[in-house]
């Protein structure tokens, strides 16, 4: 395999690679490169932290309202805990594609809620099936209590039926807007009536449940929530729908409507995520040069792909939180239920500063200055006080003991091609041609600092 | 109607929507054409109690739904025969004594929503309550006139979404001279040089990478060599939000060209030991304007300064058993500015006795009814390319 193609599988299907792995991996074929990444994704590990001290916290008062109030604070702790736990999975990974489509449904089943339990339930939910067949995927996610009180299922009663859940169900997770009508919203919401969540999980709570006749998109019958998730998954439409977000994620953000059809093709033959993953990873037009360095990396690409090569930690968690934060991304919590949009949106003049130097700040452990995180629920006091403590301090501590065992036997050419994975344009290069005799970290930092290490 | 005429007045009517990118250079509009006014938004976050701000002090309702909460007649400062501020608002009562400030009722906007994230993203994307964006109102309008980045500026080190839009966004700018120092990064700086005007510009992604970077450059450096050596004579407390209003009022009158500033103050989520907490942030928060307005009056800028301050929802009328207020709906909002069409009590107070069915305020104003009014008669600029459909506007200035 070509060493740019190789590049390119690992810039989408991981976070960078780097030279020796390259060196490694080159002598395999496309097909047996993907087949190596289906094959290591098997062993997938969840992303969970220890919930028992949530039980235990206030047990000693009586008021409840304060109890509760303890309790939010420690699974406020518990979810930022779970952040960190998610992105050392992924500093760690050896299942890559699957934790990029992880990442991927995360921000497609679109869900957040301040209980870390929930929490828990519904990675689990996204990881069991993130590789696994759609339509069991759609049917487990409306079951999901998470997204039952998220979505407000919950209060979706025969007789008053909220829509909530219907409609995203469609316009976001299936079908994209245009594809139904207010008519079909309408039925569908009755037939997920009842669908409640419950202490034990998912519950069917039949005397809430609309047992009479809908007609939802052309057919009719007395459909539960199940009939509409088939019904919605025969439309061509759906097919086209995921392909076109798979391919816009992992191909181009601009969309190929050619490309993007023959992936519905394969996706519509039974609704395999796996299948269509292959084929889109084993496609010549994969690694057609348009497609390769187009795509701005997420805040979560960016962070990972510096950790992959200069390892670093946080000495205070809570300013990995404001950083994640101040770049516009902070796992488990998305901006609502559309998602983070992704792509230019995750540019403007102070997040494009922030993310140049990103890397010599945290290489050199120089200091940035992050906007603190406030809640809303915060008060005056607290949040006056974290704004005024002003200079925030990246404090990392850093493993260049793993950096230079890295380095060995690679040159620093080497390191620019799997850094970048494209070619730089003349000027660019000539900024960066002085600098190759430099020492490979002193290169490496250079290399991380110019934007076209934004791209993947 | 002919089809030639309609085809000429729809793309009329769709403004720049459908002028192909590359043709959009062209209708770039001069700066003077966008008058010299400023807006200043100032966001309350969590949900200030409006009803604690603004008091119907007639209205019986409002004593009987909170006999703990309820600021007695005899601690208020009245505004007219049938409202009063707390007492310990004062320097906002001494700016509307001078005619200064217009209070608006009932602003909010149908199916109001009740979290913090989604009203607060609604107020800034000044969207429906089931649609999600993400730009911002004031981020379309510098892309619908394409400014530069500083042409609004969040007084803040991240971008708040309100001002961000799609091609275009505006700047965090809390400290001029810090930002000026990490956008003028001798490394980046070279490679940005070598850029400009290069063929990467052009390349759709990369190109906007250098584009944003080569603006963040241009406009941090704007800002920090306009306004460093302004030095105020007012003088501002300590706390967080009277810096974010001293800054701006230094950046208003050093004359930079910046349209629009966004300042936020946290902390009006006031579920439990409400009268303590909310004392404290309406001192701070008059406080904080009437010093800012002083410091604008002594440069005579304030004449060209409108204030907006809002929150994301009011708060429920009945006060609960924490000595506190829950999540409401329509809320006051408040204008400031030297010569309003209308100073005082805009409209109706709200009606207590036809609540919604979770017992809070309805909406009577549309707040991008609000906006519209800014929009076009402030900053001279269309409305509904910015909000994209037309509201109603309203007369206070």
């Amino acid at each position: 395999m070509k060493n740019h193609h190789l590049i390119h599988l690992y810039n989408r299907v991981g976070f960078g690679i780097l030279p020796k792995e390259v060196q490694k991996l080159n002598k395999l074929s496309t097909e047996e490169n993907v087949k190596l990444l289906f094959k290591k994704s098997k062993k997938r590990k969840s992303i969970k932290v220890d919930v028992s001290s949530i039980e235990k916290v206030g047990l000693s008062i009586e008021d409840k309202n304060e109890r509760r109030k303890l309790q939010q604070k420690e699974n406020r702790r518990l979810l930022n805990k779970l952040n960190v736990k998610w992105f050392d999975q992924l500093y760690t990974s050896e299942t890559l594609l699957h934790d990029k489509m992880r990442l991927f449904w995360a921000n497609h089943f679109v869900c957040s809620s301040n209980s870390t339990i929930q929490t828990i339930e519904y990675l689990s939910v996204i990881e069991k099936h993130a590789l696994g067949n759609f339509k069991d995927f759609v049917v487990a996610i409306s079951k999901n209590p998470m997204m039952i009180r998220y979505l407000n299922n919950q209060q979706n009663k025969k007789k008053h039926p909220n829509e909530n859940y219907a409609r995203e169900l469609m316009e976001l997770f299936t079908l994209g807007v245009g594809n139904y009508t207010e008519k079909d919203i309408k039925e569908s919401a009755r037939a997920f009536t009842g669908w409640f969540s419950s202490k034990n999980g998912f519950t069917f709570k039949s005397k809430f449940h609309d047992f009479e006749s809908k007609t939802f998109l052309g057919k009719t019958g007395d459909f539960d929530g199940t009939d509409i998730i088939n019904i919605i998954l025969e439309q061509e439409q759906c097919s086209l729908f995921i392909s076109e977000k798979i391919y816009k994620e992992f191909v181009n953000p601009k969309p190929n409507q050619k490309h993007i059809k023959k992936m519905a093709k394969v996706f519509r033959k039974n609704y395999e995520i796996a299948d269509l993953m292959k084929f889109v990873l084993t496609a010549d037009w994969f690694y057609d040069d348009e497609n390769i360095g187009v795509k701005i990396k997420s805040p979560v690409e960016l962070l990972v792909s510096i950790h992959n090569v200069i390892p670093y930690e946080f000495k205070r968690e809570r300013y990995f939180q404001y950083l994640q934060f101040n770049l516009g991304q902070k796992l488990l919590y998305p901006p609502n239920v559309a998602g983070w949009p992704g792509d230019k949106q995750w540019i403007d003049a102070n997040t494009i500063m922030l993310r140049l130097k990103l890397a010599s700040s945290i290489a050199q452990q120089k200091q940035i200055e992050l906007e603190p995180e406030s809640a809303f629920e915060d008060d005056f006091e607290t949040i006056n006080k974290r704004k005024k403590n002003k200079a925030y301090f990246i404090f990392t501590t850093l493993d260049w003991q793993a950096f230079d065992y890295k380095t060995i036997g690679t040159k620093n050419k080497d390191w620019q091609d799997a850094l970048l994975g494209t070619k730089l344009n003349k000027q660019t290069q000539e900024i960066i041609n002085p600098l190759i005799n430099n020492s490979t970290k002193d290169f490496c930092i250079a290399i991380m600092s110019i934007p076209e290490y934004q791209m993947c | 109607m002919k089809r030639r005429d309609f085809i000429i007045n729809s793309s009329l009517a769709s403004g720049m929507l459908f002028v192909p990118s590359f043709l959009q250079a062209f209708e770039k509009i001069p700066k003077n054409k966008l008058g010299h006014k400023k807006l200043v938004v100032i966001q309350l976050s969590g949900g200030n109690d409006g009803l604690n701000t603004v008091i119907p002090y007639n209205n019986d309702i409002y004593y009987r739904k909170r006999p703990k909460l309820a600021i007695p007649k005899k601690e208020l400062l009245r505004l007219n025969g049938d409202v009063g501020l707390p007492n310990y608002m004062s320097p906002l009562k001494n700016l509307y004594d001078k005619g200064y400030v217009s209070i608006i009722n009932n602003v909010g906007y149908p199916n109001p929503v009740r979290s913090h994230f989604r009203s607060a993203d609604i107020w800034q994307t000044a969207t429906d309550a089931n649609e999600y964006k993400s730009t911002g109102w004031i981020g379309n309008y510098i892309d619908a006139y394409k400014l530069e980045s500083h042409m609004a500026i969040d007084v803040d080190n991240k971008l708040s979404l309100a001002l961000k839009g799609k091609d275009k966004s505006g700047i965090a700018a809390f400290d001029p001279k810090l930002l000026h120092r990490n956008a003028s990064d001798p490394f980046l700086k070279k490679i940005a040089n070598k850029h400009h005007l290069d063929e990467h510009l052009n390349e759709e992604n990369l190109g906007y990478l250098y584009k944003q970077m080569i603006q963040a450059e241009s406009s941090a450096t704007y800002i920090h060599e306009k306004s460093k050596t302004y030095k105020s004579n007012t003088k501002y407390n300590s706390n967080s939000f009277e810096k974010q209003l001293a800054t701006t009022a230094t950046y208003i009158n050093s004359h930079l060209e910046t349209k629009v500033y966004y300042v936020s103050m946290g902390g009006f989520d006031t579920h439990v030991s409400q009268p303590y907490k909310h004392k404290r942030l309406m001192s701070v928060l008059s406080n904080g304007l009437e010093n800012f307005v002083n410091d604008l009056k002594q440069n005579d800028t304030f004449k060209d300064t409108l204030i907006m301050v809002f929150s994301e929802f009011g708060r429920r009328v009945e006060e609960n058993a924490g000595m506190g207020t829950d999540h409401g709906a329509a809320n006051n909002l408040f204008v400031l500015t030297e010569n309003l069409k209308k100073p005082g009590i805009y409209n109706n107070t709200p009606n207590l006795a036809n609540l919604d069915n979770n017992g809070d305020i309805k909406y009577e104003v549309d707040f991008r009814q609000v906006y519209s009014t800014v929009l076009e008669k402030w900053l001279e600029a269309d409305p509904k390319k910015i909000l994209g459909k037309s509201f109603e506007n309203l007369n206070f200035i």
